[in-house]
């Protein structure tokens, strides 16, 4: 199959969830206007951000693997999305209520935090002249647990009311209502997707390891930091909205590169539709397992990511 | 058109390189050699902006290497690193045409003139034959070859090449340093070849310079450089040196006794 045919059967797949999702739980009804409001202010912007969140996380985690070479490095193994966790528990708990350019305050400081995180961590992994990817992960494991413990140590400081709200939020849900939320997830990552695509050369010769990407003409340090901005921006973005939704960026690229090559000028529309696609099927089964009460997605996410990371382990240990 | 004039490299505490200099016109050859460990990858990479220098200066056309973009450096000088490329994901021509990065902007169409380039390349290099195999899948002298491909697809005048004969055969060698020699002879193309074979060095027309701990411990003429005294100070190595029967150039031989 071409791969423009495979990219068109993806989009037709996507399309056919994203058309189906809202419909899902909601024939048990009775009364057409609830059903028409829950399906227009509730289902289709739920549906949508879902989209908007998988294809953001999705992406992101595509940058990463392109950047370490490494499947395994994604924003949330190399503990960028605890850092923006930390990040947005820290505003609620010291209560901020600021806005900067039309991001509330749990926004900027998970921006803040993930950009915090990625430099400690890429720092530290550059301390030593003889970089390592496994270096860079464990690096990523010791940042993660470290964010967590501080995620932990504000909760405890919280009352009991935002130490739950705190919690509830890390699980990683998508459980939102209206269109306002979709309003402020859409642009980060319509700008994310811009700038990938307009970098998607330059990640091709990142795959080929740094020595040949900047003998072959790239500034690399320029483009790392300038994809390390954007991911976390959109990373950043993604986990103050709906908590760490973990594994989403490690799975779906990795599936696509199987499918579509490694080509980012092919991949990154599959990421993108596979990734929305994908949150939507996560989240949709989310509300349906154990309906009329819903599961936050992220436990979906992660229930099928700790298998698919596992498995990528013992294949990178049998390859190697 | 290179002028590389007391050049210092320096990482953390580890001194790489200490005081090089030297100059060559274009369609030159330049031999590094010396010891592993002497720094002669890390004047390859210098010489890239790969790694940066800690003082001294590299010009290219009179021109400080810090006032090139790295774009424009690399329409200048192409590098075929030391590493065999088979653990890259890319098929053998996608490769190939990665190289041509630097001819382009984000918005420019791939043109005629690019896959001619290509086309070039997978010819002198004689890989076209495997144009659609993953790298992953060639032998090591396959893969040599293709990364020498892909350098020489990106058109420079001048080629960095970090011991491009080191994964090959007694006769892929000789066909690498063939297609070397042709591009140096007849396109005209500047090279500096790092490696380990100090026969190949020592031949007329090539210029050598012999590192020892980030140090040049002498650099002159290919033809005068094969001599006992500094191969044996070079390397902490006896050397033999016989006549070749058919070409009449000395060869040297270390001797294990």
């Amino acid at each position: 199959m071409s791969t423009t045919a495979k990219l068109t059967l993806l989009s037709v797949l996507t399309l056919a969830v994203m058309l189906l999702a809202p419909f899902a739980g909601l024939g048990d009804i009775a009364d057409d206007v609830i059903r028409q409001q829950i399906l227009y202010e509730i289902r289709l912007p739920r549906t949508l951000f879902a989209f908007a969140a998988g294809a953001g996380l999705a992406l992101c985690g595509m940058v990463f693997q392109a950047m370490f070479h490494n499947p395994l490095a994604t924003p949330f193994t190399l503990g960028v999305a605890s850092g923006a966790s930390f990040g947005a528990a820290l505003t609620v708990l010291l209560g901020l209520n600021i806005t900067l350019l039309g991001f509330d305050a749990m926004t900027l400081g998970a921006f803040i935090g993930a950009l915090a995180a990625i430099s400690f961590v890429y720092g530290i992994s550059r301390l030593n002249y003889s970089f390592s990817i496994e270096t860079l992960l464990l690096t990523g494991v010791a940042t993660s647990f470290f964010f967590s413990s501080l995620i932990l140590f504000t909760q405890y400081l919280s009352n009991i009311n935002d130490s739950f709200r705190i919690l509830r939020w890390l699980m990683g849900g998508l459980s939102i209502s209206g269109y306002q939320s979709l309003l402020q997830l859409l642009p980060v990552v319509a700008f994310s997707v811009g700038i990938m695509i307009w970098l998607s050369r330059e990640l091709n010769l990142l795959m080929a390891g740094d020595d040949i990407a900047i003998s072959r003409g790239v500034a690399v340090k320029r483009v790392r930091y300038l994809l390390f901005f954007t991911t976390s921006l959109c990373v950043g973005a993604i986990v103050a909205l709906c908590g760490p939704i973990g594994f989403v960026g490690m799975m779906v690229p990795h599936i696509c590169r199987l499918i579509i090559g490694t080509d980012h000028r092919w991949l990154i529309p599959a990421t993108l539709i596979f990734g929305g696609g994908f949150l939507i099927l996560c989240d949709t089964l989310a509300r349906l397992v154990i309906a009329p009460a819903e599961l936050p997605v992220g436990i979906i996410t992660t229930l099928l990511g700790g298998p698919f990371f596992l498995w990528l382990l013992v294949r990178s240990r049998r390859a190697a | 058109m290179i002028e590389v004039s007391a050049l210092h490299v320096q990482l953390q505490d580890k001194k790489l390189l200490a005081d090089i200099s030297f100059s060559l016109d274009a369609g030159d050859y330049l031999v590094v050699v010396g010891p592993n460990g002497a720094g002669k990858s890390s004047l390859l990479k210098a010489m890239m902006g790969i790694i940066d220098k800690s003082s001294g200066d590299i010009l290219f056309h009179d021109r400080p290497l810090s006032g090139y973009s790295q774009r424009e450096l690399a329409r200048l000088i192409s590098y075929v690193p030391q590493s065999s490329g088979r653990e890259l994901p890319f098929a053998v021509e996608d490769f190939l045409k990665m190289s041509r990065y630097a001819h382009h902007t984000a918005l420019s169409e791939w043109q005629p003139d690019d896959q001619a380039a290509v086309e070039d390349a997978l010819r002198i290099t004689n890989t076209a034959q495997f144009r659609q195999r993953q790298m992953t899948t060639l032998s090591g002298g396959e893969s040599q070859r293709v990364m020498i491909a892909a350098a020489l697809a990106q058109q420079t005048p001048v080629m960095l090449l970090d011991e491009p004969t080191s994964y090959l055969d007694p006769h892929h060698q000789v066909e690498v340093h063939r297609v070397i020699a042709r591009l140096n002879q007849q396109l005209g193309i500047t090279v500096i070849e790092v490696s380990h074979d100090i026969n190949h060095a020592g031949q007329k027309g090539r210029q050598v310079l012999a590192l020892t701990d980030g140090e040049a411990a002498w650099q002159g003429p290919g033809e005068i450089f094969l001599e006992q005294e500094r191969l044996q100070r070079l390397y902490q190595q006896e050397f033999v040196f016989v006549t070749h029967p058919r070409s009449g150039r000395t060869i040297a031989l270390a001797d294990p006794l």
